[in-house]
């Protein structure tokens, strides 16, 4: 077949209006999983628009576009790439085509032939002509010609446990179950270590950084770890609220970075703004590297609820092991708002997400460590100013305090439930007059409050220190701090390593637990001895040990298109077995003629492997066999004929070779004219039989035909046993069991056609083979013998025309044949019996023995 | 990101019945080991999760019959493996003698695939008649990893299907960088190839 002729086929695989316009024959498509298998390839054009095909053709060379399917379809668009390449160690005859279109890329291996430049070129007319056109083609007669994903086209072709591997589900579980256990067993791979943490928070009122901000941040013996600094009213100007920018941002933010603590080196881990509160947060250089995760959130609880005038800032992050969050919040004004505070409070709990790329989304509390500052604006209420002030300048705050609306709230669990806050010994640090540290003189007289607080959360944090900084007086609020001592898990790496891998081999075990497992109770069934048309039955027993449903099925063998040999039935071939539940599984061997044909003439014996296949789990082999005892029945005539013994006293290997030899003619041996076993039972049924009513028509019993088989394949001296019927009955399955019927198939159809002819039927049993026509003249003989007696016996010519006809005329099962219609095969069968119905009818003793 | 491995593997344990296969896997996967001799009759497997150099990587280990009448039936479970470890017995010079036959069955049945050498049940010197002399210059010979393993006392296994792991491993990225070379390569090639048509 030439190349243009396979081109033929190819294009038949499409519509006319799509042309094949080159192709590529030998090419190896790379894909780990593909068999490296010679593929088409084909560039089809459709109106301007041009698609590589890779086709897979089921022969080689392809015979009809049946042959092929479609694997890959690579459209020609702008996205398309061709690269060619050629192996370095052998420049002449391999090239390398790499195409990618789309998403898709494809490695081929191609055969360096002339056509592969026209191939070529004519790719690249595709690729310029679509990079011409200033539209994307749409491809939309591709569309027909969807391929199957890949994974199913390897799973067809391969035996993994594809469920184990391809789910997408388990992963999930899995990722998450790592992490479960990982977190179970945090205490045995991490240890802790405390880290200060410093956070202040402000209420600037709208002030630029004017004065050194040292006596706020840097006023400890030791540099904290952590800083977390939050401003509120950074800007109150329209800008600032509308369209969220300023410049005080940058102005605060150098403001702290030049007095922060310069002991220790700092570096940023993250800030955030939103309108007038912002959020610093910084750790110290050496302490960076196990930062991780980093993210930020901003909620606005003002006008509207959603402008961000109020609200809070938060940054979030991994320090080592411990997860910490700091809020920065700047809560509803006015002294009867404190409800509204609370709902802020909540509002921004339940509004603050820290998105992170494939994980659930965290929420505050979803921290170890969280601390929270900023103006939170609850007041003191029905306390005068007057004794408010005055209690407070005698520093005695625990009465005042009593009427703290947060105290008060937090006490009734309204706010910041589950949070700690410090004994406060400093003095309210709102509202005094800017640039002094006087209360607050203007008409309104606001009575003083403690607005400006620190609340933390989490098991492993102690306050050090909780104050104001009063110096700082630019603001009407006066700036907070707190320093904290915060027990930070740290990982063991070594530890953690170990810990790890005796996780995934935990999670490793429980996934080979949950492979299906079954015992099954007999792996080699052993028949022993099987006769001829005697059933045996075994029985196996599958137990299901494993943890789920298993489904067990007979799979096939490589190359063969039945999972068993054709004398084996196993019932059930395939089920679904419950938990600790068994089914029991039945074998059954029967070897009927055209087994044991095969088996006489050595093609097949009583032996085979079934692969039992469970579903996402082992293959277990069980092997059957058994040694079948040899029988007339299912040997051909030729070979009965030259048998002058008992079958079973011949050798085996004797058998063989004369059934492979059959159609040799052996000289010098002595054979009888007809098979003796032929002749003994029709000389039964002559002698003893042929007034028997209903002869051939009574059915014999199974278990005599059985016993009568033994007799004749034994070469018993005792008496036929059996009935006559089952004499009969049994000289008709000799009969149709040999190998070849007695008017051989060949001559089948001349035969029907000269059915109505008496002299041209007698003209081909004439030159029917000797032995053949031995047998057949011997048994119309026969028959025409027992019409004598139809008084007695009943039979009559036409029945028995019809039953030999059968008998004689057998139709070759290995024909494929047509679907007969009903009709038909009554005319085939009419036929049969009138090529018989001469032979009963006429004398053709004159034919005897002609030899 | 949620991912269960980077790599998935097949491996393929084969040789002589009784050389200790189900026993090497049973170590392997779930470290544990069974005196008591069951043959196995068919294929089975288990799975297994490494990580080597951050990349988890994940192994189903397939163990077959190793007797003869099945040799047939099990060379197709051959298709799609990444790594064959060829098992014989130190206590069982046939075992070893047959190790050639193995070799030549994956040949017969894999492509380009990587293969060590295992000699199992070294725990009972009196009882070693393969000595790991002849069993090295073999192994040399045919460039195979040698090992002596006891999957009893758990000596040299992990080891083991580390190594072929690893083999493994490099294969795939070896071929990886070839071909990301070999498209670099490709441009130039390619205008090579236009050029040359302008010539003609």
């Amino acid at each position: 077949m030439n190349h243009d002729e396979i081109k033929v086929v190819v294009q038949e695989k499409f519509l006319s209006s799509e042309r094949v316009t080159a192709l590529l024959c030998d090419a190896k498509v790379f894909h780990p999983e593909w068999v490296k298998k010679d593929r088409l390839l084909a560039i089809v054009e459709y109106g301007d628009e041009k698609a590589v095909f890779c086709l897979f053709s089921s022969c080689y060379p392809p015979k009809t576009f049946t042959d092929l399917s479609i694997e890959i379809i690579l459209p020609i668009d702008n996205s398309f790439k061709c690269e060619i390449d050629n192996k370095p160690s052998d420049p002449e005859a391999i090239l390398y085509l790499n195409l990618q279109s789309r998403l898709s890329k494809y490695k081929f291996e191609i055969q360096m032939t002339p056509r592969v430049d026209n191939f070529v070129d004519d790719l690249f007319r595709g690729i310029e002509a679509v990079n011409k056109i200033p539209t994307q083609p749409e491809f939309v007669w591709l569309k027909k010609y969807s391929v199957k994903n890949d994974d199913q086209t390897i799973a067809e072709s391969i035996m993994l446990p594809k469920s184990n591997m391809h789910n997408t589900a388990p992963v999930a579980i899995r990722e998450s179950l790592i992490k479960r256990k990982m977190s179970d067993k945090e205490l045995e791979y991490t240890f802790t270590k405390n880290f200060t943490v410093f956070c202040g928070t402000w209420n600037v009122n709208d002030k630029s950084p004017v004065i050194p901000l040292k006596g706020w941040l840097s006023v400890d013996q030791e540099p904290p770890d952590i800083y977390a600094i939050g401003f509120q009213e950074l800007d109150l100007s329209k800008e600032t609220f509308l369209f969220d920018q300023t410049m005080r941002e940058d102005e605060w933010y150098c403001a702290v970075l030049n007095y922060i603590d310069k002991r220790a080196k700092y570096i940023k881990v993250e800030k955030v703004r939103l309108v007038g509160m912002l959020l610093i947060v910084l750790i110290k250089e050496k302490h960076f590297q196990n930062v991780r995760n980093v993210i930020c959130d901003t909620v606005g609880t003002g006008i509207m609820g959603k402008m961000g005038n109020k609200g809070g800032v938060a940054i979030r992050f991994d320090f080592h092991n411990t997860s910490i969050c700091f809020v920065n919040s700047h809560l509803a004004a006015h002294v009867e708002e404190f409800e509204r505070r609370n709902q802020d409070f909540r509002d921004i709990c339940n509004r603050t997400r820290f998105v992170q790329i494939d994980q659930q989304p965290k929420s505050i509390k979803d921290h170890d460590h969280i601390y929270w500052l900023g103006d939170l604006n609850y007041r003191i209420t029905e306390m005068d100013p007057i004794t408010v002030k005055k209690l407070v300048s005698e520093n005695n705050f625990k009465p005042v305090l009593e009427w703290d609306q947060l105290k008060q709230q937090h006490n009734n669990k309204n706010v910041f439930s589950g949070y700690t806050e410090g004994p406060i010994t400093f003095k309210p640090t709102y509202k005094y007059d800017p640039g002094t540290d006087n209360w607050d003189s203007s008409e309104k007289h606001r009575a003083p409050a403690w607005c400006d607080r620190i609340f933390w959360k989490g098991d492993t944090i102690t306050q050090l220190a909780y104050r104001s900084h009063p110096s700082l007086n630019i603001s009407d609020h006066k700036p907070v701090s707190a320093i904290f001592s915060s027990r930070i898990k740290i990982i063991d790496e070594e530890k953690y390593r170990r810990v790890y891998e005796e996780v995934i081999k935990q999670l490793d075990k429980l996934e080979n637990e949950l492979i299906p497992q079954v015992k099954v109770d007999i792996t080699e069934v052993d028949f022993g001895t099987v006769k001829y048309l005697e059933l045996q039955v075994r029985t196996i027993t599958i137990k299901n040990i494993g943890k789920l449903p298993v489904e067990f099925e007979f799979i096939n063998k490589l190359d063969e298109t039945q999972f068993c040999k054709e004398w084996l039935i196993v019932e059930p071939y395939k089920k679904c077995i419950c938990a600790d539940e068994t089914c029991e599984i039945q074998l059954k061997v029967l070897i009927n003629k055209t087994s044991a044909c095969k088996m006489n003439a050595g093609t097949d014996k009583l032996y085979d492997i079934l692969v039992l296949h469970l579903y996402g789990g082992k293959d277990i082999f069980i092997t059957v066999n058994g040694t079948y005892q040899r029988s007339c029945f299912g040997c051909s005539i030729e070979v009965l004929v030259k048998l002058n013994m008992p079958i079973r006293e011949v050798p085996v290997g004797k058998l063989i070779e004369l059934e492979n030899k059959r159609d040799q003619a052996v000289s010098n041996q002595s054979t009888y004219s007809i098979p003796k076993e032929i002749w003994f039972l029709v000389d039964h049924i002559y002698l003893h039989g042929l007034k028997e009513p209903n002869l051939f028509e009574q059915p014999g019993l199974h278990s005599e035909v059985l016993q009568i088989r033994d007799w004749l394949d034994s070469g018993s001296i005792d008496p036929i046993p059996g009935s006559i019927h089952s004499v009969a009955e049994a000289l008709l399955l000799l009969l149709e069991s040999t190998v070849d019927p007695i008017i051989p198939y060949n001559l089948q159809s001349i035969c029907l056609k000269a059915s109505a002819n008496y002299l041209q039927c007698r003209q081909i049993i004439m030159e029917l083979p000797e032995f053949r026509k031995n047998v057949f003249l011997y048994l119309c003989e026969f028959l025409q013998e027992a019409l004598q007696h139809s008084s007695e016996n009943g039979l009559d010519s036409k029945t028995l025309s019809t039953l030999f006809g059968a008998i004689f005329l057998r139709d070759n099962p290995n024909l494929v044949q047509e679907p007969q219609s009903r009709i038909n095969k009554q005319i085939i069968d009419k036929k049969k019996a009138q090529f018989v119905y001469h032979f009963l009818v006429n004398d053709h003793s004159d034919l005897m023995f002609s030899r | 990101m949620a991912r269960e491995f980077d790599h998935l593997f097949k491996l393929l344990i084969i040789g002589d019945s009784g050389v200790g296969k189900s026993c090497l896997l049973l170590r392997f996967a779930d470290n544990t080991f069974s005196g008591s001799y069951i043959t196995t009759i068919g294929v089975d497997f288990k799975i297994r999760t490494l990580e080597i150099n951050g990349e988890r990587v994940k192994l189903q280990i397939w163990d077959t019959a190793g007797q003869e009448r099945f040799r047939t039936i099990t060379s197709t479970y051959y298709r799609g493996t990444h790594g064959v470890i060829v098992v014989y017995d130190v206590t069982n010079g046939e075992s070893f003698a047959n190790v050639k036959r193995w070799l030549h069955e994956i040949e017969q049945n894999c492509d380009v695939v990587n293969k060590v050498l295992v000699g199992n049940k070294n725990d009972c010197p009196s009882r070693k008649v393969v000595v790991t002399e002849d069993a090295q210059r073999f192994a040399n010979q045919m460039n195979i990893p040698l090992f002596e393993t006891s999957a009893k006392e758990n000596i040299n296994v992990e080891e083991m299907f580390l190594t072929i792991t690893k083999m493994v491993l490099r294969s795939k990225l070896e071929m990886k960088e070839r071909q990301n070379v070999t498209s670099n390569d490709t441009v130039h090639l390619k205008k090579a190839h236009k050029t040359k048509k302008k010539c003609c």
